[in-house]
């Protein structure tokens, strides 16, 4: 267990039972990274997850609370728990493609246009990789994986004329950026704005699973060259799009699919309100008028 | 107390907000849709959030939310959004989290006839959502008076045993007019016995101890105590785990915390029994109405009836149906659900009227006891057969 794990995590997670060379840990660890360069505590914010990988592997790791949804519900929950919890106590979600951008997609895009104080870290495998490596939402063009054995021809959320994060931009979000697991400090800071933000955020981490993606869409298990590919696929800086189809060290797909590359997509904390202070604002103005205060049911 | 003379939908808003309420999600659907738009004009002002939902299964997430927040809260539906209920509803049993739920049931399938009476989820209350391994607690109001009591109670069973509470209405109760009184406050409200308990947190770690007794607060998130609840089985500190004997310590709670205290659940009223009558109507909602007034005219008629008024649906009430008796079950669907679980708990002679989309008649209850007590089918059902 290193340093940001003691502080921040539970002993009786780590290590966790993800195999080995998957990508995850090191956006659990951005994230980490992230909390701790805001100097906030166990008790700043609730931890929550999907299902998945990025679920599964994430649950009840951190210190503090936690709370875990069915697939793709986990929006709709923290949706809720945003009306209870006070502005000052952060929310984080960690989930996966399938859980955001396709189960679960309705739910994300009305958090967005109610621009709730959610900071949503989607940790995407490219596919369906814990039910053993179906393709996913966010899956590249022409992958082979175990549910497209002949290469994936159905467009995607991520291609080269469609793009999740503007679908998110125009929803409503008020920050949005892409990395890869192997960003360094851009990609904290990114977490950091996204905490920061006073309305819905959305960190979407691209990271290697080496064991499905890795081993079968890419044919390739070695681990240099999958992260060669990776790097490839998704840019090497801020907007820039990957390279061309075909060229990556991946003999299946091509890499020149990115509509966006890596970095900042979206930023704009304070343009539009969050409507859960909003609710809470006028209801308790209402209550006031009544010369009452908060409901007498809830939890002294 | 206040006496008003309004619908079962507004009796049920004006309980909630008598509870409490902290926070209300819905989605419109006729005939549950006044009850969200009374919440909307009413709750605020008494101090609680309402949110629209973007649909059913968003609206019964986020109460379950606010509660995991340590809000008071409730999501309200019919038939059609029932059903998109089941996700959030195995969370909320899974987790332990107490929602209070009401079902204005219409007559189905799919959309049937969005404004007719239907008592098409009484199984489906029972079995809200897959994986079985839990009990579920219903309450059937008749009435808008009973409809205004119950949702007060549905709240306190709700904490009490950590779970949702379903109130199974019908279009008649929530859309029916009713004088009904309204305590001005948790205490006139408590004379009337009708207790208004304080809402609780766990204060951890042991969040899900493997024990079959009620009234263990349920998790509170944001307060420190490092709470966890997912839809995994949990230990009883909340981690997920895959072992088995911590499935069965679940189980074993979600079953047992429900069926050992049922005593707390169990709501009838009976009618007509003291001299244990062969032929007894069978009934619950606003069907018991009717066979109140049936078995009274039957017994003016010479002819031996009582009725029996379920007003808590599950767990099921075995005992009230011994096997002795004769029972004529009456409900508002045409393929018969109660009728199946008296006919199991009686094991017994079991008969069946089914009217759809409205009540039976007095004159057609009186002539199917004439047919039962003739040892007939009842001719009341054009069209039916004897068995169901
Ligand atoms: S299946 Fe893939 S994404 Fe999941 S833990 Fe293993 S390597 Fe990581």
């Amino acid at each position: 267990m290193d340093r940001l794990s003691r502080k921040f995590l539970r002993a009786r997670k780590i290590p966790g039972t993800a195999c080995s060379g998957c990508g995850l840990g090191q956006v659990h660890k951005r994230i980490l990274l992230a909390i701790e360069g805001l100097g906030l505590g166990k008790d700043d914010l609730v931890w929550g997850t999907g299902i998945g990988c990025a679920g599964r592997q994430t649950f009840n790791t951190w210190l503090g609370d936690n709370f875990a949804g069915t697939h793709g519900r986990v929006y709709a929950l923290a949706a809720g728990l945003r009306m209870a919890l006070p502005r000052e106590r952060r929310i984080v979600l960690t989930v996966g493609d399938g859980d955001a951008f396709g189960i679960g997609l309705k739910h994300l895009l009305n958090c967005a246009r109610r621009n709730l104080d959610l900071t949503v870290i989607v940790a995407d495998n490219l596919g369906f990789q814990s039910t053993g490596g179906q393709y996913g939402p966010t899956t590249p063009p022409g992958a082979v994986t175990d549910s497209s054995p002949y290469g994936l021809d159905e467009a995607g959320w991520l291609g080269p004329d469609l793009d999740i994060l503007e679908i998110l931009r125009a929803a409503g979000a008020t920050f949005l950026a892409r990395h890869l697991s192997l960003d360094g400090q851009g990609s904290v800071e990114s977490v950091k704005a996204a905490i920061l933000n006073p309305g819905f955020s959305l960190v979407h981490f691209i990271y290697p699973c080496v064991t499905h993606f890795g081993a079968v869409s890419l044919a390739e298990r070695d681990k240099g060259r999958v992260l060669a590919w990776f790097r490839e696929a998704f840019g090497d800086g801020p907007g820039e799009p990957g390279g061309g189809a075909g060229e990556g060290p991946g003999p299946r797909v091509g890499t020149g699919f990115l509509k966006f590359g890596r970095g900042v997509f979206h930023s704009a904390p304070g343009s539009r309100p969050d409507y859960s202070e909003q609710v809470k604002d006028w209801t308790r103005k209402m209550a006031r008028g009544q010369g009452g205060g908060l409901a007498t049911g809830n939890t002294p | 107390m206040r006496r008003l003379f309004d619908t079962g939908n507004a009796a049920i808003t004006e309980a909630a907000i008598l509870a409490g309420l902290g926070f209300y999600s819905g989605y419109p659907i006729t005939p549950a849709t006044e009850i969200a738009e009374n919440m909307s004009r009413r709750l605020p002002p008494a101090g609680g959030y309402y949110l629209q939902a973007e649909d059913e299964t968003a609206a019964f997430h986020m109460a379950i939310g606010a509660s995991l927040g340590g809000l008071r809260a409730m999501t309200s539906t019919s038939g059609p959004g029932f059903v998109l209920y089941a996700d959030p509803y195995g969370w909320a049993i899974g987790s332990e989290i107490p929602v209070v739920v009401v079902n204005a049931q219409r007559v189905g399938p799919v959309s049937g006839i969005t404004g007719a009476p239907g008592q098409g989820e009484f199984y489906l209350s029972r079995y809200p959502t897959h994986g079985g391994n839990f009990e579920t607690i219903v309450l059937a109001p008749e009435g808008v008076r009973e409809a205004f009591s119950m949702t007060i109670e549905a709240f306190r069973l709700a904490e009490r045993f950590r779970t949702p509470v379903t109130i199974l209405a019908d279009q008649l109760v929530t859309d029916g007019w009713e004088a009904f009184e309204v305590p001005e406050g948790p205490g006139e409200a408590e004379a009337l016995g009708l207790p208004i308990p304080a809402r609780r947190a766990h204060p951890g770690p042991e969040f899900y101890p493997p024990t079959d007794e009620i009234d263990v607060p349920p998790v509170v998130l944001g307060r420190g105590t490092g709470g966890a609840c997912s839809d995994w089985t949990p230990t009883e500190e909340g981690y997920d785990t895959e072992e088995v004997e911590a499935q069965m310590r679940h189980a074993f709670r979600l079953v047992y915390k429900i069926r050992n205290n049922r005593g707390l659940i169990d709501r009838s009223e009976l009618l007509l029994m003291e001299d244990d009558p062969g032929l007894v109507l069978v009934s619950y909602g606003s069907p018991s109405r009717v066979a109140r007034s049936a078995a009274r005219e039957a017994r003016a008629r010479g002819l031996r009836v009582g009725a029996i008024s379920l007003k808590s649906l599950w767990p099921f009430q075995d005992r009230l149906f011994p096997r002795h008796r004769t029972h004529l079950v009456v409900e508002l669907n045409r393929d018969g659900q109660l009728v199946r679980e008296v006919q199991r708990a009686s094991g017994g002679r079991v008969h069946f009227l089914g009217r759809c989309g409205e009540l039976p008649t007095v004159a057609e209850l009186l002539e199917a006891l004439g047919d039962v007590a003739a040892g007939q089918a009842p001719r009341a059902m054009p069209g039916a057969r004897e068995s169901w």
